[in-house]
Parts: C-alpha cells; sequence; structure tokens
C-alpha cells in the first residue's frame, strides 16, 4: 500500500514508470500505447506509443497470460520486448471497451500481489487521465464550436446594427458589411459589387484585401458568367472553379458569391474569396455557405431598405421643392388639429415662424382669425372639399389680406381622416397688379394675363401690332385761353372717356404725350383681329368724344376735336429706356408711321394705312385717298380715312 | 492597405509588435514569429498594437492563443492595446481576454507590464 501511495505522488506518468521498474520483480515493466495520439501526447507518454496496433480484442481488467508462440496473439506479442522468456504476463489498458495500450510483465518470475496491485493501481491512473484528456479536448472543441456560433450569432447582431446605423451611407455600409462578413467567414479577401441604376453594369462599390491589378477590369454584366448564374439561382452558391470566371481572379482557391436581391432583381453581388485555415487555405464548407446566405439576405433587405428610403427622399425632396416653390400656402393639419406642415407662402401670407406653428393647435395659431377657425372647426366633422372665394384674413401683423380657400379632408391607408389641408391663394397681390395694370391695359387683358402667364412675352422681342395714335386738334392755341385748372380738367376728364373705350377694345395704353394717346392692340395679348379692335375703338372714340362734348360745353369748357390714325406692323416690343427709367412700349416704322397718319388725319378723321385696311372685316365707310408723303418714308403710302361726322 | 507587423520595438523588457491591416493567418503568423524571434532570448512579455488593424478572423485569433500558450510555459504574459472594438468582441469570444490584458494605450500597457 505505501507503494501505491508513493505512486500516486508522482506528477509524471514518466516518473510513475520508472518507480515501478524500481519494485522488485517489475524491472522489465514495459507500457505499450498505440491508440489517441493526440492524448497520449498531452500526457507526455508519446515515447511510450507505437504505431503498431495489435487490434486486441481481448479487454480484460486483470492479467492475462500472452503466449508468445501463440498465433492468435502474434501480433499483441510482437509489441513485447522480453527475450528471455516464452510467457508475458499483460494487463489491457482500455478506455470505453477500446483497447488503447498494453503493460508487459515477464512471466517466467510471476510479480508478488503487492506489485500487481501497483500496476493495477497504474492502469487506473492512466485510464483515468485518457479519460480526462479525452473529456478535456471534447470540452475545448464544443467550446470551440460554441465561441464559433457565437461569432457567427454576433456577426448577424454586427450586420443588423450596421445597417441600422448607417442607412443611406451606400460606401461605408457595404464596406463594414463585407469586413465583418469576411472576418467571420475565414475569408481572405473580400467584394461587393453593385448595379449602376443607369448603364445596368455592376462596379465594384468595396473591396478588402484584393490587389489593384486582381480587380475586374472589365465591363460586369447580369447578362455573363458568374451574375448570370446567381441572376438564374438567385441564391448563394460556392465556385469551385473560380478561374474561370473574369470576376474571381483574386481567388487560389475557391470563393462564395450571393445576390444582393431587391424585389426580384439582382442589384449586386457579395463575394468572398479563400478560406483560411491553421494551415492555410481550405474550401468553403456547407455550413459557412448557409451562414454567408443567411447574412447576405439580411444585406438585400438592408439594400431594399436603402433604396426604399432613398426614393423616399427624392419624393419629399420633390415635394418640398414644389411646396416651397408654389404661391399656394398650404398648412396641413393632423386629426388632432395640429399644424403639421407649413409651406414658404402659407409662411409669408400669414407672417408666422416654423418653430412657433408646428405641433401647435390651429386655435393658437389662428387666433385673430375667428371666421377662418369657425371654417377650420366646421372642416373637421366634413367629409367634404370647402372652397371660400375672397375671404378676409389678418397675417399676425393684423394686415388684412383676401384669400381664395380650400380645406380638403385627407385620409390615411386605412381610409380614416387623418387631418385636413387648408391651402389658400392670397388675393392681394393679385389685387394690387390688377389695379395697377388696369391703368394700361384693360381688365380683360389683366385678368387673361393673371390666368395664362406665357401669353405674357416680355423683354425685347419683335411682333407685329397696331398702332393708334389720336390727338386733339388746335390743343395748344385753345389751352392757351383757358386757366391751368381748365386744361388740366379738361384732359382728364377727355383721356378717362377716351380709354375707357381703349379699354372696352382691348387697347393698351402705351403713352400720353400732352393731347396725344398711343395706344397699341396686339401687345401684350394677341387678339383675334387687332386691326378692326383699333378701328373700332378708333370709330367708338368718336362717339364717346360727342358725348364728352356735349358734357364739357354745359361746364362751359370749349368742344374738342381729334383726328386718329392707325397703322399695324413690325414694332420691336419690351422694357426700353435707361436703368433708372424704363417703360414698355414699342418701337420701329410701324409706330412712325401710324403718328404720321394721325398727323394727317383731319379732325373728326381716321386715317389708316394698307396693313390696317387689309386685315378688316369690316371696312364699311372707309374710302380711299390720294396716296402721301410722309417724312422718312421714300414711297407714297397708300390711305382710306373714315369720317366720323 | 496591406496586412504586415509594421513594426518590433523592445522597450524595456517587453517587445511590442505592431501590426496593419486584417489580423488572419497570414499576419497571425507574421506576428508568431516576430514574437518567437524575442522569446527564444529569453524575452517573455509581448504586448501587441492592433491600432491599425481593424479586422480579424478565427484564424488569426487562434494563431494568438497559441502564442499565449507558448508565453504560459515560460510565465510569460501577453497583452494587447488599441483594440477596435469588434476586434476586442472577437477576442472575448474566443476566449483570449481571460488569459491577457487589454490596454487603451501602449504607453500605459508599457507601465502596467513593467
Amino acid at each position: 500500500m505505501e507503494s501505491i501511495s508513493r505512486l500516486s505522488e508522482f506528477k509524471s506518468f514518466k516518473e510513475k514508470i520508472e518507480f515501478i521498474k524500481t519494485q522488485k520483480g517489475l524491472e522489465q515493466f514495459q507500457l505499450i500505447l498505440y491508440s489517441k495520439k493526440t492524448v497520449i501526447k498531452s500526457l507526455s507518454l508519446s515515447d511510450y506509443f507505437s504505431t503498431i496496433d495489435p487490434e486486441s480484442s481481448v479487454l480484460s481488467s486483470s492479467f492475462q497470460i500472452l503466449e508468445k508462440d501463440n498465433k492468435e496473439q502474434k501480433k499483441l506479442a510482437s509489441l513485447c520486448s522480453f527475450h528471455s522468456s516464452h510467457l508475458a504476463l499483460c494487463l489491457h489498458i482500455g478506455n470505453k471497451n477500446k483497447a488503447l495500450g498494453v503493460i508487459f510483465i515477464p512471466y517466467d518470475n510471476p510479480p508478488s500481489n503487492k506489485s500487481r496491485a501497483l500496476i493495477l493501481n497504474f492502469k487506473t491512473q492512466i485510464e483515468t487521465q485518457i479519460e480526462i484528456k479525452e473529456l478535456e479536448q471534447k470540452l475545448s472543441i464544443t467550446n470551440k464550436e460554441l465561441s464559433n456560433k457565437l461569432l457567427e450569432i454576433e456577426s448577424l447582431i454586427d450586420v443588423t446594427e450596421i445597417i441600422n446605423s448607417q442607412q443611406g451611407l451606400k460606401k461605408s455600409l457595404f464596406e463594414n458589411i463585407l469586413i465583418t462578413i469576411l472576418s467571420i467567414l475565414n475569408a481572405s479577401k473580400g467584394m461587393v459589387l453593385l448595379k449602376d441604376e443607369k448603364s445596368g453594369f455592376f462596379n465594384v462599390m468595396s473591396n478588402f484585401n484584393i490587389l489593384k491589378e486582381e480587380l475586374p477590369n472589365k465591363i460586369i454584366r447580369i447578362t455573363k458568367g458568374v451574375l448570370k448564374e446567381l441572376n438564374e439561382s438567385k441564391t448563394s452558391k460556392i465556385i469551385d472553379e473560380p478561374q474561370k470566371y473574369e470576376i474571381l481572379k483574386a481567388s487560389q482557391k475557391d470563393c462564395m458569391v450571393s445576390p444582393i436581391i431587391t424585389g426580384n432583381s439582382v442589384e449586386g453581388v457579395l463575394l468572398l474569396f479563400d478560406k483560411e485555415s491553421r494551415t492555410g487555405l481550405i474550401k468553403f464548407t456547407q455550413q459557412d455557405l448557409r451562414l454567408f446566405d443567411s447574412l447576405s439576405k439580411k444585406v438585400s433587405l438592408a439594400y431594399d431598405n436603402i433604396k426604399l428610403i432613398d426614393s423616399l427622399k427624392s419624393s419629399n425632396k420633390l415635394v418640398d421643392n414644389i411646396m416651397s416653390s408654389i404661391t399656394t400656402g398650404i398648412i396641413m393639419i393632423n386629426v388632432l388639429g395640429e399644424i403639421e406642415f407649413v409651406n414658404h407662402s402659407a409662411k409669408k401670407i400669414f407672417q408666422i415662424e416654423q418653430e412657433e406653428v408646428m405641433n401647435n393647435h390651429y386655435y393658437m395659431v389662428f387666433q385673430n382669425n375667428l371666421d377662418l377657425v369657425s371654417l377650420l372647426e366646421n372642416s373637421e366633422g366634413k367629409d367634404e372639399i370647402i372652397y371660400e372665394n375672397n375671404f378676409k384674413i389678418q397675417d399676425t401683423k393684423e394686415i388684412p389680406h383676401e384669400i381664395n380657400l380650400t380645406l380638403s379632408p385627407v385620409y390615411n391607408e386605412d381610409n380614416e381622416r387623418s387631418g385636413t389641408v387648408f391651402s389658400f391663394e392670397d388675393l392681394s397681390g393679385i389685387n394690387k397688379i390688377k389695379s395697377t395694370f388696369k391703368k394700361y391695359v384693360s381688365e380683360n387683358i389683366v385678368d387673361e394675363l393673371l390666368q395664362n402667364e406665357n401669353a405674357l412675352e416680355l423683354g425685347g422681342v419683335q411682333s407685329e401690332v397696331c398702332v393708334l395714335f389720336s390727338d386733339i386738334r388746335g390743343f395748344t392755341a385753345l389751352s392757351e385761353k383757358m386757366k391751368p385748372s381748365e386744361v388740366v380738367y379738361l384732359l382728364n376728364t377727355y383721356f378717362e372717356s377716351m380709354i375707357d373705350v381703349v379699354f372696352f377694345h382691348n387697347g393698351t395704353l402705351d403713352k400720353i404725350i400732352g393731347d396725344e394717346l398711343m395706344v397699341l392692340y396686339g401687345v401684350p395679348l394677341k387678339n383675334k383681329n387687332d386691326s378692326q379692335s383699333a378701328v373700332n375703338s378708333a370709330i367708338a372714340m368718336f362717339k364717346a368724344l360727342e358725348k364728352f362734348n356735349n358734357k364739357i360745353e354745359k361746364e362751359n369748357l370749349p368742344k374738342l376735336q381729334i383726328g386718329i390714325g392707325i397703322n399695324y406692323g413690325k414694332v420691336v416690343s419690351g422694357n426700353i429706356g435707361s436703368e433708372r427709367q424704363m417703360n414698355y412700349t414699342v418701337i420701329g416704322d410701324a409706330v412712325n408711321l401710324a403718328s404720321r397718319l394721325c398727323s394727317h388725319a383731319k379732325s373728326g378723321e381716321v386715317m389708316i394705312s394698307e396693313s390696317v385696311f387689309d386685315r378688316l372685316d369690316n371696312n364699311k365707310g372707309f374710302i380711299s385717298q390720294k396716296p402721301i408723303r410722309v417724312k422718312g418714308k421714300s414711297q407714297e403710302i397708300q390711305n382710306w380715312i373714315y369720317n366720323a361726322f | 492597405m496591406m496586412n504586415k507587423v509594421t513594426n518590433v520595438e523592445l522597450i524595456g523588457d517587453v517587445i511590442v509588435v505592431a501590426t496593419e491591416g486584417y489580423l488572419n493567418k497570414d499576419l497571425g503568423d507574421e506576428i508568431q514569429k516576430a514574437a518567437q524571434e524575442h522569446i527564444k532570448n529569453g524575452v517573455n512579455k509581448v504586448l501587441i498594437n492592433l491600432e491599425r488593424s481593424n479586422i480579424v478572423n478565427s484564424i488569426g485569433a487562434s494563431i494568438l492563443i497559441e502564442l499565449i500558450e507558448e508565453l504560459q510555459e515560460t510565465d510569460g504574459v501577453l497583452a494587447f492595446c488599441e483594440l477596435a472594438p469588434i476586434i476586442e468582441k472577437t477576442f472575448k469570444i474566443m476566449g483570449l481576454t481571460k488569459y491577457c490584458e487589454s490596454y487603451s494605450t501602449q504607453d500605459e500597457a508599457i507601465s502596467k507590464m513593467s
């Protein structure tokens, strides 16, 4: 028992064996181990390892007699190094009913019971240690597998986090995804290809550990090579012969490729090259492919989202641009009555700041517009569009405005009321334009211009117009006999009367020069027959003059006589003048001729040129005259006269 | 960026191995070789500065485990500094951090290891 306890004190098996050999009768103790080489090595027993496996099926916990000449035991006996005897005692060392080794002791000098007990104890120790080492190794493998699984799970989490944190930043997103996937799958190199929206070709969006010369330098299409296969199968795959494909030329062993799919279209490809192991490059396994496939599906989902967000952003940007550029005020009010959106025009009309109104109830925002508040309240319960024209409001600076408004209910996807869109047009500006323009052109033209801005051609453009000049005959001499105040009154009353007629016939008042009126027909808007309008206007002016004369006669003011000249022709219209003062007018020969015709016309006459006469639908009353010579014209001018009296 | 050992420097009794790029098999082998050169000369404190490496795979990590075991035989230590979060996580999962310290900076590591 003493020797057994001493045996236990030795730490290494080598020391234990040396101790056993010091025991009487055990000098030739021999240990042979022929299985589980790695475990044997870890127990520092490699010196006792034999590559010859005797394939012994005899497993006994007690000593057996080995007959060296026994044919059945010949292989086992070959391991025994005794030469002095024909017989030996052997004791099998096993693990889970499998023989791993054997202990030999010479039989010719049989060991004592004490020695046998010592050897049996040694056998137990070695078997226990082998089992422990095996368990440790299994545990280590299991731990490693668990670590790898944990890394795989972490990689899925990492990819999710990358996707969530970097949406929209395509390049850095794919770089981070690539290195995460690449490292978890022990790949040497990797690449991400993405489809160019415009060309449809695939470009390298990101690559890792690939030399410049190894990168694909040809056009990559979905209709060729690996991409074609991926497009057909729409699933991840291992490519065993990468050298067959141009884009996989960086690979030495094999590759894994996976499509990035949005909808049903391959929008990109993830490529991993050459799996590493401790001993060098190895082939990717089906398990690797499974993980790669699930990771790339996540990437596909993320890319789909990125594309959706991109498209949403550009749509939103478009809507924002439209909303901020339109002159119509738009205010979006949610179902709680809070303002969710306000565009630039709305802010300008109401003189409100975005931060003051956003998420504020409309009652608070429009508290100085109680009529509007009640209209909004009214609209909440109605599923119909409310229109109001010339609705009076006040901005925050208490400046009154007139608006045309629309309150439209809006609905969500479930067709539930989600709010109201309050859109409105400020009429103040339009009214101002109208009142300004109406001093120069007829109301009809103003309205038409406001409705059809394209019809207005500003700037230096050549156009054909009909020009009418009228002046008061003998006015200078007349005015010299009158008081200045009477002159002004007489002229203002006369012009008012004439301009009404002009506007009625869609004429545009170009200018008033002293007692002379210059009127245009055909600018800024073309009429059906501008010459006819001018002539009608001229005849009507005489009728108006008659009324005017009757009126002023009663006021003891002198009657006025006028002559009118009309010509049709090409003019240049535009803003003409200096930077300090500009006027919208027309210039050209046609204008000069109209002025000359006016000078030739006698009191009560309308003198028109050939260009006007030819365009008249109704030339009744016009009598052809002898051609006249006018200043600035080498040829005589054909003319017709209408006598108003 | 190439994957390589960029500097090997003996600071006091600590050999500092600095790297760049992907800590994979090739770079792992290079680190091991660089460290072993000094270990055989009796150095048993190794600091790996991974400031310029932001990616590791399990093969690279397992080579570092081999290096840890090698150093443990001579009661030596292996430590890291300037670890990127993703590398730190991988080392933790693979069990490296149970056997070696990780420091924020090289200076801190040297002062603690010396």
